[in-house]
């Protein structure tokens, strides 16, 4: 009985990961917008990223 | 409410063998108290003990001779079912006729348990034992089991091998009603248990004779519903010898699956990479970044370039020459026709030195990043760079690939099929631990921090 739960619960995982591949799922964080204006292609100044002004690392030892 | 009594026994045939003779509960007194004793085994038993004096009498003997006297309590330690009470095990009807309480020593711990006789006229006894809320339904042997000489030992019986358990000595402490042998509180057994959970073979030798009986496990709750008893039986404390373990199965078998999906996830893989995914590269350009006095906007827009078939990912990839520096972009991902965009900053740094453990180095000069779900159309990036203004100069290149293989999903799902098969494996080997600590073979002695399998 758990074999076959532990079997329903692997094929279920792999279809998973399967559909997430196929979909183009992905882990990384990016932020959907909509209708930004056509005129960016010309202008690029006119549009400001949301990611603007991250802190940098500056770092090493 | 009490069960159905024994079925009668069937009509005799003319010129067929004669059944037995109709059973009759009989009531007599006791000799020494003068209580009235009912004796429910049909002459089946050999001694009785009176319930109100608890004098052990001879029940083959027509006077009831006394065999022994001794002095107790009945309701320091009264039987949970009660004697006359009837049940239904294995379809047959059986009444609780006896009840004694036995107990062995242990590193100097008295640990007792609870033995019910049961009574059918015409399939003879059987026996119910409990301990700590943990029953069994123990029957005689068929046939004597084979023991197999190996350490720890091992018996085969019906085709089932049976380990080892336990070697004790049994002190009989208080006994009540009829019971088939002639019984004696303080009369001791060398008790030998062997498991096979859910059952377990016990060998009693006492005084050169040695009886085998096989044992299942009962929870509870069954025990009550066979003896339609009143109120919730007592709960169950621990892990007993021949209790089922919660994960009935072998692990092995899981791992085994566990197995197989890896081996199919490892193909869904290669699958995507090799055959699904087109993996194809849509746009490529070098850039160079420079300082110096600002000339107006820094952000930038591509080339445009197509993505194609399905809806699917699209990775964005940055290499820059980095050498103790980082340089950020600013990118979106804009599709030309609809409007709808994907904003995503990234990082590209990479330092490296030398001090008194050596050299050492932290960062990377690539970095990619995967956008999800993009649909197929006309996309263009929005690019706005930022450096540290120290440096005079960065060239970095930008990389757009189109259905590329997420390896991230294919490592989780590793980890979701693992995780799983270890926890089982831990309950399980929890509960045998749990099990066997209570044996003469525990699984993990506390002495020497040592492991021992007896497998």
């Amino acid at each position: 009985m758990m074999r076959r739960l532990y079997f329903l619960y692997g094929m279920l995982v792999l279809a998973g990961t399967g559909f997430a591949q196929y979909s183009g799922w992905s882990l990384d964080k990016t932020t959907e917008l909509k209708n930004i204006p056509k005129s960016i292609r010309d202008n690029p100044g006119s549009y400001r990223s949301i990611y603007q002004s991250y802190h940098h690392y500056t770092g090493g030892k | 409410m009490s069960a159905a009594p024994p079925q009668p026994p069937p009509p005799p045939r003319p010129g067929g063998p004669q059944p037995p003779p109709k059973p009759q509960v009989k009531a007599v007194n006791c000799p020494k108290c003068g209580a009235a004793i009912v004796l429910r085994s049909f002459g089946k038993a050999e001694t009785v003990v009176c319930e109100s004096c608890h004098s052990i009498l001879d029940a083959t003997d027509p006077n009831l001779k006394i065999l022994q006297t001794f002095q107790s309590k009945v309701r320091e330690d009264p039987p949970r079912i009660p004697l006359g009470k009837r049940g239904k095990l294995h379809g047959v009807d059986y009444e609780v006729i006896g009840f004694q309480r036995r107990s062995t020593l242990v590193d100097g711990t008295r640990y007792s348990w609870h033995e019910y006789v049961l009574f059918n006229p015409y399939k003879g006894f059987r026996y119910l034992t409990e301990y700590d809320g943990h029953w069994n339904d123990v029957g005689p042997c068929k046939m004597l089991p084979t023991l197999v000489p190996s350490v720890p030992p091992k018996a085969t019986y019906l085709g089932e091998t049976y380990k080892h358990f336990q070697t004790c000595t049994a002190e009989t402490g208080f006994v009540l009603g009829e019971f088939p042998w002639q019984v004696r509180v303080g009369e001791k057994a060398e008790v030998t248990d062997l498991i096979c959970p859910p059952r377990v073979l016990s060998s009693e030798q006492s005084g050169g004779e040695v009886t085998w009986s096989l044992g299942e496990y009962m929870n509870g709750r069954d025990v009550w519903a066979a003896f339609q008893m009143p109120g919730n039986p007592p709960p169950a404390v621990g892990v007993f010898e021949n209790q089922p373990a919660p994960v009935h199965e072998s692990v092995g078998g899981v791992w085994r699956a566990f197995a197989l999906h890896t081996v199919l996830l490892l193909f869904l893989l290669v699958a995507f990479s090799v055959f699904i995914l087109r993996d194809r590269q849509v746009f490529s350009a070098d850039y160079i970044l420079s300082a110096g006095p600002q000339k107006g906007e820094v952000s930038f827009v591509t080339d445009e370039f197509q993505l194609g078939g399905h809806t699917s990912n699209v990775e964005v990839s940055t290499r820059a020459d980095v050498d103790n520096n980082w340089i950020y972009l600013n990118y979106a991902l804009i599709n030309q026709d609809t409007g709808q965009a994907w904003d995503f900053g990234r990082e590209v740094s990479y330092y490296h030195g030398h001090d008194s453990d050596g050299s050492w180095s932290e960062g990377s000069r690539s970095d990619s990043v995967i956008v999800s779900s993009v649909p197929a159309g006309t996309y263009y990036l929005r690019i706005e760079p930022e450096f540290a203004a120290n440096h005079p100069r960065i060239v970095y290149s930008v990389q757009v690939k189109r259905d590329v293989p997420v390896f991230g999903f294919y490592g989780l799902a590793f980890l979701a099929l693992l995780f799983p098969a270890i926890a089982l494996t831990w309950r399980r080997f929890n509960f045998e631990r749990q099990r066997w600590a209570e044996s003469d073979h525990p699984l993990v002695t506390t002495s020497s921090g040592s492991s021992e399998d007896d497998d």
